[in-house]
Formats: C-alpha cells, structure tokens, sequence
C-alpha cells in the first residue's frame, strides 16, 4: 500500500512541472460549459421548457456534469500506457514488485484529485455569473448511493479505457487502441452534453445495458433528486455488474496480454 | 551452487516479413509471412555467486534476449532456467527484491523530477527499510560522487550522470543479482573508465553477481575474468578471457623490421602479409609453424629486428564472429 501512496505523492509533484498543460486542459473544461450554454441558450431561447426541464435546470445540469467530468475523465493512464507497452518501458514495471494498472490507477487518482480542487474553483465562478439554481436532492441515503455510484464509475472508466488500451499487445504500432472509440461514446452516451432523460424511453432504457450512463449522468442524477431510492440502489447494483463484467475482462485480457509481450519482447 | 543455470534455452521469436513498397504493404494487410527467427539457440551455462561475467557478440547475437528471459520479461520458447532458485517469468516479488535490470537505452527515473525521488519510490516499491536505504544511498552517492546532482531535474544532467542516477535507481535494494545491458553505451572514454571502475567496486564490496553485455572489448577486458561468446543464438564460448587466445587464435604475429627493401611476393611464402610498410612487416602465420617461418625469414630475408606476438582479442572476436580464419 505504501508504494502506491508513493506514487501518488510523485505524480503530484510531477503534475506541477506540466503547469501550462494543466491550466490548457482546466481552460479546455471551461470552454466546453460555455459552447454548451451558448447551444442550450439558442434552444431556450424560442421556448422556455426543453424536455421537462427548464433554462436554470439545464444549467444547473450542466454546471454538475462538467464538475463530474473532471472527476471521472481525468484519467493520464489513456494517454501513456498505449505509449509505454509498445516503446517497451513496460519492462521497467515487470521486473519490478509493483502491479502495473495499479501503478496507473494510482497515478490517475492523483490527477483526478488535482481536477477537482481546480473544477471546484471554476464552478463556483461559473454559479457566480449564471446564477443557476442547484438543486440537490433531499434524501441522504440517496447522496450517499450517488457517491458509491461515482466510485463506481470511476472504476468503470479506468477499466473501459484499458480494456481499450489492451490492443496494443496485439498491435503494438496502434498505441492509441480503441481508446478514441471509448472517448467519443463517452461524450455521446453518459450525459457529459445533455441529460440521457431526454431521449426516448426506449432509447434510454437499452442504454442502461452499456456501461456508459453508469459514468455521469446516473451519479449526478441521484445528486439532484431525479432518483427514488429503490432506483438509486437498482442502478448502484447495475453499475456494480458492470464494474465486476469489466474488471474479470481486463483481467483476463491483460493477463493474455502480458504473455503476448513476454513472446515478443518489448 | 550456481545462482543461475540455464540449460539448453531457445528462444525463437515469429518475425512478420513484409514485402517492400506499397503493394507489399496492402498485401500484408490479408496474407503475412512468418519466419521464426532463433534469437536464442539452445544456451547453457551456470553462473556461481559473485562472479562478474562478460557476456558478448555482436549486434543481434541473442544478449539481450537471454537477459529478457533471465529477468523474467520473456519466456523461453523451451529449455530449463533458474535464477535464485525461482522461474524468473512467473515473476514473484520475492524473486524481483532480489535482482536489478540496466539497459543503457532505456531509463527508468522520473524525466521530469530530481533522481532523488525516483529512489524514493523504488525504496518504496522494493520495500527497503529507511536505515538500510539511508546507507545504500550514502554509499553509491559516494561511489559514483553524484552528490551535488540528486536535486536537480533529471531532464537537465548530462548523458554520464544520468546513466549514473540509473545506476543508483536500480542498487537502491542491493540486489544479488544485476544485469547491466550495455552500461557504458554512448558514454564518452572518462565516463565509460568512471562506469567500469564502479561496477567492479560494487561487484568486489558486495560480492554480488554481475551479467555484462557490451559492444566495447575494453569492458570485459577490464572487468571479467569470465566471459561468455555467443553468436547467431549460440554459445560459441565460455571460459577465461585469457582461453579465448588458446581456443580461438591458431595464428600468431610476427613483426618484422627489414634492414633493406624486400620483395613482398616472396614474403607470401612465409605466411599472409597483413601489413607491409616499409622496413615494417606484420605476418601471420599458423601458430604450430611459427618458428619454422621465423626460421626462414632469418635466414633468406635481410631481418633487422623480428618480434613473435599473441594476436589482440578484439582481432580474434572479430574473427571469431565473422567466421574468418586469418592464418
């Protein structure tokens, strides 16, 4: 345990060398709550209730999912592993008693912690100039799942990405794997842009059988009180499968990996 | 007891063979060739407890992937290989605390941090208690006197001190058992003296065992009494450096300073000429005709001075692995 809090501290002090890259990536979030609100703005614009929700909802909506983003999405592994396996500084790990996803996991955390002091200063500027209303729901137990989901789902993502990653094994000139699938149907399918309610109810439903919606719109959803309890603990169990499906996947496939590298040497 | 034996490793590796230029390229895209390619050929040896083996041959000979495998990050295609008494690819921790792989190209430190906290973290991920990396640390700063380095950024040392850092990152556990997979490459000759006199230090303070591979002779020369040839994934030697002479050299040089200009066909009699200027000669002769053909140049050529020497090892390993036979 204590290498990884090691490597946490690290990577800390790691990120602060990359100051101008954070601040870009910070800016990058920024500007994606702006485009959002300007399209959101010309919708309301000629009606005043989109969907059920109204111009101060969506807002608040949004405001959230970007703070949720920052959080989940943050993830350096997705952009260096691919790089790592093939160029064969893999190597510097298999000889070593450390575990390599945990390694990177570790490394990921550090950055989502460091995300998040920053989005947490952002949305408050942005509440100060949209003023939306923040609704949260009233319910405890609720919050609580909410954050058990939001656990979840960063488990989800950092193995959805590398289980994506793991091609690179097979295909060590395509580093970037089908990591850029994951990250479009990332933007598209886990409420980053709009809230998944929107759309019709059977689209919905059979999105519930992808791991996507367990991301960011479900654990925002338990935040702001769109979710009963039994729903809530329903959807917090669904996500649980998908954690389980996707971490005996990634096992299986990365340890079929491995012994593709040890074939072939890096 | 040996710490490592390897008995009869192979390691062959499946190569992708393209055919060149754009057709080749969308033809590979639905039918690809296979070669196997036989980087390791059936190796044996043993190595016993703090010795410090020179292991060479030229570019592809099968080094490095003997290393892979020995460090666990390869599996053999057969054969039997104990390290410590462990398989090395089933890499368990306990067997990792206890061996160290350098490659002289790749690096593991922090490229944005001072080394110092690179260290820090092995002596995490190794588990070494804080006393103990406190002494280790002391000692190799000292050894390699990098003291006035450890704070700044490892992006900004020179080639030398960061292969030392290297070094340090990986003795920080005090390994048993170190691989160092050309050391000294790119180094300049300061460096590269400065690198050979550390590791025979540490092999000779802390009686561990040592692997080398290099490209440059002077390092075995000067660091092992043991040496290992292979080529083309086969062991061609493995024995004393000065056996390599005995084994290999069926030749020896005889130097000749003339005391008046000679014809050079004639001196083709006596052996190959491998250099003739004028009054020097240098010929090689087979190594049981040797004094026949002192003899015969004593008595039909003016000979103002004649030497008989060994040949260089450089010259025998080279011939050895061009396959040339000089005399």
């Amino acid at each position: 345990m204590r290498k990884y809090l090691t490597v946490f501290a690290i990577d800390w002090q790691n990120q602060f060398i990359y100051r101008l890259n954070f601040v870009l990536w910070r800016f990058r979030n920024i500007l994606r709550v702006l485009m959002t609100y300007f399209l959101w703005s010309t919708i309301f614009s000629v009606q005043t209730s989109v969907f059920g929700y109204t111009r101060e909802q969506i807002m608040a909506y949004l405001l959230l999912v970007i703070f949720l983003y920052g959080f989940v999405g943050s993830s350096p592994s997705n952009d260096n592993i691919g790089g790592e396996v093939s160029s064969g500084a893999l190597n510097n790990f298999l000889t070593k008693p450390i575990g390599y996803l945990r390694y990177w996991f570790t490394r990921d955390l550090s950055s989502k912690l460091l995300n998040v002091i920053f989005a947490v200063g952002e949305i408050f500027l942005l509440w100060l100039i949209f003023r939306p209303p923040l609704v949260f729901s009233s319910q405890p137990a609720v919050i609580l799942i909410g954050i058990l989901m939001l656990v979840s789902a960063v488990i989800i993502f950092y193995l959805l990405g590398k289980l994506a990653l793991a091609s690179v094994f097979w295909a060590p000139e395509n580093t970037w794997g089908f990591m850029f699938v994951v990250l479009v149907l990332m933007e598209m399918l886990t409420g980053l842009i709009f809230p998944l309610d929107i759309l019709p109810r059977s689209a919905f439903t059979a999105l519930q059988f992808t791991p996507f919606p367990y991301l960011l719109y479900f654990p925002l959803a338990a935040f702001i009180g769109r979710l009963s309890p039994l729903e809530a603990v329903r959807l917090l169990f669904q996500s649980l499968v998908w954690l389980g499906i996707l971490f005996y996947l990634v096992k299986r496939v990365w340890s079929a990996g491995y012994k593709v590298y040890s074939a072939s040497g890096g | 007891m040996p710490v490592i034996e390897v008995k009869n490793l192979k390691k062959y590796y499946r190569v992708h063979q393209k055919e060149p230029g754009l057709a080749g390229s969308i033809k590979s895209l639905f039918h690809r060739k296979y070669y196997d390619a036989k980087a390791v050929d059936g190796v044996s040896f043993s190595i016993d407890e703090g010795e410090l083996i020179g292991f060479i041959g030229p570019n592809g000979a099968g080094k490095t992937t003997t290393l892979k495998v020995l460090s666990g990050l390869l599996y053999p295609t057969s054969g039997h290989v104990s390290v410590l008494g462990y398989i090395p690819w089933d890499r368990k921790p306990a067997f990792q605390k206890q061996f160290s792989l350098v490659m002289g190209q790749k690096n593991q430190l922090w490229w944005d941090l001072p080394a110092m906290e690179s260290f820090i973290l092995n002596k995490e991920i190794y588990e070494v208690p804080q006393a103990q990396y406190n002494k280790t640390l002391d000692e190799l700063v000292d050894l390699l006197e990098v003291k006035d380095y450890l704070k700044v950024q490892v992006r900004k040392l020179s080639l030398g001190q960061r292969m030392k850092m290297e070094l340090i990152a990986a003795l920080i556990h005090s390994p048993k058992i170190l691989f160092l997979d050309e050391p000294t490459i790119g180094l300049d000759v300061v460096m590269q003296k400065k690198m050979r006199d550390f590791i025979k230090e540490y092999n000779r303070r802390f009686n561990s065992t040592i692997i080398l591979t290099s490209h440059y002779m002077d390092d075995v020369k000067e660091l092992c009494e043991r040496v290992i040839i292979i080529d083309k994934g086969k062991l061609l030697f493995d024995g004393a450096l000065s056996e390599i002479i005995k084994k290999f050299a069926n030749h020896k040089l005889l130097t000749v300073v003339f005391s008046e200009p000679v014809d050079e066909k004639k001196l083709a009699d006596i052996g190959v000429v491998k250099k003739f200027d004028y009054p020097q000669c240098v010929i090689s002769v087979r190594r049981n005709a040797t004094s026949l053909a002192a003899a015969e140049l004593l008595q039909h050529f003016p000979v103002a001075d004649l030497n008989i020497e060994e040949p260089q090892i450089e010259d025998i390993i080279r011939e050895v692995f061009t396959g040339k036979d000089l005399a």
